[in-house]
């Protein structure tokens, strides 16, 4: 044995150390773009009214079939419930964006991936 | 010849089959997601056939892969979300083969029809509702009810269930629109090339810049492929979160 390889090793070592490091890192989601927040919220809004909109749909016709005539009534009401729901997904994937950001603060410019 | 960018997405039989009255023809769209699921199993189950201590380049791809989902689920749903393992991997494997099958030329991309995504998405919700429901009884009806005056509430639990049903949509539209984006703008731009190349002269030439364009498009797609097959994985992992543990949910 050599008087190097005490060095040696611990020079193994700290390069262990480092390339762990640097997988933690790698390890932690993908950050978000613009663009994917952008369409996210953009989903999240359609997706809700869609939903609303069916369900006021649905409901219409459903009553419709006991000969109860609600047909504009409900779909009105689902629609603008749906609104406000779409708005609070908006809001609580806001929130969730915010936290994550807030949890691991990288500096980070991207180009537009999409997500 | 392809000049039409959405003709990538037709569906075809290549076996026709009807059985009453119902069109189950064996499609390209099966045949890929056959292809997918056969790729997907074939590969983890030959990777992981030696069982190396030191892994070989394969196995350790699929080491890597497995620590990767388990990672995603001890963070976002804690450790007894580790019983969904199997699902969500599954979920996330058979996405992520379908995106990158989907980028080889001339093949057929599984997650660019909406009925795939959809129905995955449902899968994800059914076991969601079901999870609640048998580990919180009647109570995982909470999820539906925030903190507020009872009057509100009247308003706020429809707006909270319209909530609810709008994650199957969103979880399956996100998935759809993306490759379906992906795909038809590689077709745009091949269009380009074909056009400019035919137009002669100082034109010809010019092809080029959109080539440059696709390969561009390209190397973005396949980024888009992996986040877009990771993102289901996390959000299945998000919402079987709020199925375990109600709370942390306002």
């Amino acid at each position: 044995m050599s008087a190097q390889d005490p060095q040696k090793l611990r020079d193994l070592g700290k390069r262990l150390d480092d390339a762990q490091a640097k997988r933690v890192v790698r390890n932690v989601r993908p950050p978000q773009s613009q663009m994917g927040i952008a369409g996210r919220f953009a989903t999240e809004l359609g997706a809700a009214l869609l939903v609303g909109g069916a369900l006021g749909w649905g409901l219409d016709w459903l009553f419709g079939h006991f000969n109860i005539h609600t047909r504009p009534l409900f779909i009105v009401v689902f629609f603008m419930l749906g609104a406000a729901a779409g708005l609070r997904n908006v809001m609580r994937a806001a929130k969730e964006i915010n936290t994550e950001i807030a949890a691991n603060p990288a500096p980070s410019v991207q180009d537009d991936e999409e997500t | 010849m392809a000049m039409n960018p959405m003709e990538q997405f037709t569906i075809k039989p290549i076996v026709p089959l009807h059985i009453g009255g119902y069109d189950v023809s064996f499609t390209n769209q099966s045949l890929l997601m056959v292809i997918v699921a056969v790729a997907a199993s074939l590969f983890l189950t030959f990777a992981m056939s030696k069982r190396a201590l030191v892994p070989s380049r394969t196995q350790s791809m699929a080491e890597m892969s497995y620590e990767f989902v388990s990672n995603m689920i001890n963070t976002s749903t804690g450790h007894d979300g580790l019983k969904f393992f199997p699902f969500v991997f599954t979920l996330f494997i058979f996405v992520l083969f379908s995106n990158f099958f989907g980028m080889i030329p001339g093949s057929f991309t599984v997650t660019s029809q909406i009925a795939v995504t959809l129905a995955l998405a449902s899968l994800v919700i059914l076991t969601v509702i079901v999870t609640g429901f048998a580990t919180h009884g009647i109570g995982f009806l909470k999820l539906f009810v925030p903190k507020a005056p009872f009057l509100l509430l009247l308003l706020l639990v429809p707006i909270e269930v319209i909530s609810f049903l709008t994650r199957p949509i969103s979880l399956s539209v996100r998935l759809f629109a993306n490759m379906l984006a992906g795909h038809t703008l590689l077709q745009v731009f091949a269009g380009f090339v074909i056009l400019l190349g035919g137009a002669g002269g100082v034109l010809s030439v010019l092809s080029i810049a959109p080539m440059a364009l696709i390969v561009a498009i390209m190397l973005l797609e396949f980024l888009v492929a992996f986040l877009q097959a990771y993102v289901f994985a996390i959000l299945t992992c998000i919402y079987l979160n709020e199925a375990l543990h109600l709370h942390d949910h306002h």
